[in-house]
């Protein structure tokens, strides 16, 4: 196996934040506007996974990442499955692909002056959308989300490449820390059509940013985009719909959806989410100003507690919540959110 | 032995209180749906067990014709007003047989065609898995249909409806958006599939 160069290893391991502080790290990615005729990496299908260690490791991914309840009480507290926000089981382009996530980290930010691995991105994932506990650094979910990311990437590009090898087996350091390594094993065919800093900028990454809307959003404007468009999928009170106890049709605000801290909350963030993706299985179907105004409206509803909350809703506020998002504040005459939150991660251990 | 006769007894009572509560309304739909709503193949679908909002807005949808079957559009009219919500409420609350339910993300690999559309859909045509809107196994989920179990001449008579333009009326055609995109032999195995999902 290569070896990461050491400088870059220690400055992986520096611990940014002080242990009893969360890190922050649903910070926004970079959003760009689709392009028309625009192709995209297309993953290898599933079948191709390979036989072998290596290969169950991929397979364990993409069951934890559509099946994500299996970890629930553990290191799950909702009701959601990842694949719930990332369309097609993390394959769609437009819908925050793992393919394109992978090639982008680690990833160094100016704000901390710290380098988020691929691993600390999922965990990040755990606490905030999946309102749970993240998985230790190194277990074997946090592996096996990692080995499906990578195999979806790699297998995609090296198509491109017309390598139509099988994907080579890596070890779980790597595998944990991103495609995003100076020396990380990359086919030489690879590396000659594309630099490590294009592989980070895969077209069809994170969420196409939505237009501007033409008018400021509004939640009450965007109630009856929810109830002309949502309403019958996540249900008028926004809990969404269980069989069997699987919520094939996701909550979007309550006890059992994302918390505060999650980067859905965002309304900007769910505004290109939702123009991109919903109606489900429609993709752009609502105006932009729709999509804005049904974003502020999910987003005005009391959800679980930001997982970075001390005792001081208002302290939290200005600390990680100076961006388009409702907590903190009173919408339409209701209790400032935040204030009458749900439980972090209940039922956890 | 005392004891089975009891049960026994205590059966037969149920249902003779189930049969009695058969709204008058509904005594019309038992020649096609069956007494219990549980079909009668080839006169009329299965209804046991499907949402109660659903039926309605399907009772709805045949009178305003956004539905087009002859048989089924006359008979629609001959339930108005309250009525239309009680054979509603009366064939949803109807027993219907249990399925195992298997999940999305229980396995990657389906080597079949037809469980990997059920399962996992097919995004390059923008065909999300059946399950995903119609609960796992297609048990049925807040207000969509089941499909585990229904006649599979009728699942096909409904996805071809939808391409030939006779069933309209599913919101924002999230339906009709998918079902146009079936080929004639998806169709069949799908229909297939489902009918027969134990
Ligand atoms: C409630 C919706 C939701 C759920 C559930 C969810 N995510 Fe995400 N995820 C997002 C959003 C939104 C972003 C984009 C981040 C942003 O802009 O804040 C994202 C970003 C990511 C990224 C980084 C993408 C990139 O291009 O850098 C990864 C990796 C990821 N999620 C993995 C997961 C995993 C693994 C799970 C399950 C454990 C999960 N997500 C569950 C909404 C969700
Ligand atoms: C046809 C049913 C349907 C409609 C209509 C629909 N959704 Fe969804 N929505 C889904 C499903 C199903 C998922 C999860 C996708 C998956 O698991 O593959 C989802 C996921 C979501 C998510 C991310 C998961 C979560 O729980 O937060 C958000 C946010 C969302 N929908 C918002 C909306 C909004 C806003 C609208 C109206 C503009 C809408 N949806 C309309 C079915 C629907
Ligand atoms: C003469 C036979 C017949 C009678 C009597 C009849 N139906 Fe039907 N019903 C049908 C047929 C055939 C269909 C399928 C229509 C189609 O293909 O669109 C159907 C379909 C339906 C559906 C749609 C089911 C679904 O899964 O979407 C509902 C609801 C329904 N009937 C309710 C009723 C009710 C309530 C009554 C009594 C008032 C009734 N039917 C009486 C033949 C009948
Ligand atoms: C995006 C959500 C969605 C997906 C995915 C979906 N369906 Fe549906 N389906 C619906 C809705 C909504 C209805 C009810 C339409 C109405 O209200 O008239 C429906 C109804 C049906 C019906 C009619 C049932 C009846 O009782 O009349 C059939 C058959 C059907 N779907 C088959 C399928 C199959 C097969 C698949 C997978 C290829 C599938 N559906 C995927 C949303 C979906």
């Amino acid at each position: 196996m290569k070896k990461i160069p050491l400088i870059l290893l220690s400055l992986i391991m520096i611990p940014a934040v002080q242990a009893d502080e969360l890190p922050d790290t649903q910070t926004e990615l970079v959003s760009v506007p689709k392009l028309a005729s625009q192709t995209y990496l297309k993953p290898r299908p599933l079948n191709a996974i390979p036989d072998g260690e290596f290969g169950d490791k991929v397979r364990k991914g993409y069951e934890l990442f559509v099946n994500t309840q299996q970890l629930r009480g553990k290191y799950v507290g909702n009701e959601l499955n990842c694949s719930n926000c990332h369309m097609d089981a993390g394959r769609k382009a437009n819908a925050s692909p793992l393919w394109a996530a992978y090639f982008a980290y680690p990833a160094y930010r100016k704000k901390n002056d710290k380098v988020n691995s691929f691993e600390e991105r999922i965990q990040g994932c755990f606490t905030y959308s999946m309102n749970g506990k993240a998985p230790a650094s190194g277990s074997a979910e946090l592996v096996a989300l990692s080995a499906y990311s990578y195999w979806l990437g790699m297998g995609g590009v090296m198509d491109m490449a017309k390598l139509d090898s099988p994907v080579p087996a890596i070890s779980d350091a790597l595998l944990l820390q991103g495609g995003k390594l100076a020396d990380f094993p990359i086919p030489e065919k690879v590396k000659s059509m594309m630099t490590i800093d294009e592989l980070a900028k895969l077209p069809g990454k994170g969420f196409p940013l939505v237009p501007k809307p033409p008018l400021a959003y509004s939640p009450v404007r965007g109630e009856k985009v929810y109830q002309a468009h949502c309403q019958s999928c996540h249900g008028a009170d926004g809990l969404g719909y269980e069989t069997a106890g699987v919520y094939s049709l996701p909550p979007l605000w309550g006890p059992d959806s994302f918390n505060w801290g999650a980067g859905m909350h965002r309304v900007n963030t769910a505004a290109s989410f939702i123009y991109e993706n919903m109606p489900f299985g429609k993709s752009i179907q609502l105006t932009a100003q729709e999509a804005w105004d049904v974003a502020a409206y999910v987003n005005s509803h009391e959800r679980p507690q930001d997982p970075r909350y001390k005792g001081d809703v208002s302290k939290l506020m200005t600390k990680y919540h100076k961006h388009q998002g409702y907590y903190g504040q009173a919408v339409d005459g209701s209790p400032i959110l935040g204030s009458h939150s749900y439980a972090i991660n209940p039922k956890g251990e | 032995m005392m004891k089975l006769k009891i049960i026994t007894l205590a059966s037969l009572v149920l249902s003779f209180s189930v049969l009695a509560d058969v709204p008058p309304s509904a005594a019309v739909c038992a020649g096609c749906h069956g007494q219990q709503g549980q079909g009668v193949e080839p006169l009329g679908p299965r209804l046991a067990g499907l949402p109660a909002s659903y039926i309605e807005k399907q009772i709805n949808l045949f009178q305003t014709g956004q539905r087009q079957n002859p048989t089924m559009q006359s008979m629609s009219m001959m339930v108005q007003g309250d009525a239309i919500n009680q054979v509603a409420e009366y064939f949803a609350a109807m027993d219907v047989p249990l399925v195992k339910p298997h999940f999305r993300g229980e396995k990657a690999d389906y080597p079949d065609a037809t469980e990997r559309l059920v399962y996992q859909g097919d995004w390059d045509r923008v065909i999300p898995a059946c399950v995903t809107c119609h609960g796992p196994s297609g048990l049925g989920v807040g207000e969509f249909p089941r499909l585990a179990g229904q006649q599979a001449s009728y699942i096909k008579s409904q996805l071809l409806a939808w391409q030939s333009g006779t069933r309209k009326g599913d919101l924002d055609g999230v339906m009709h958006n998918i079902a146009t995109k079936l080929t004639p032999s998806e169709i069949d195995a799908l229909s297939q599939y489902f009918a027969t999902l134990k």
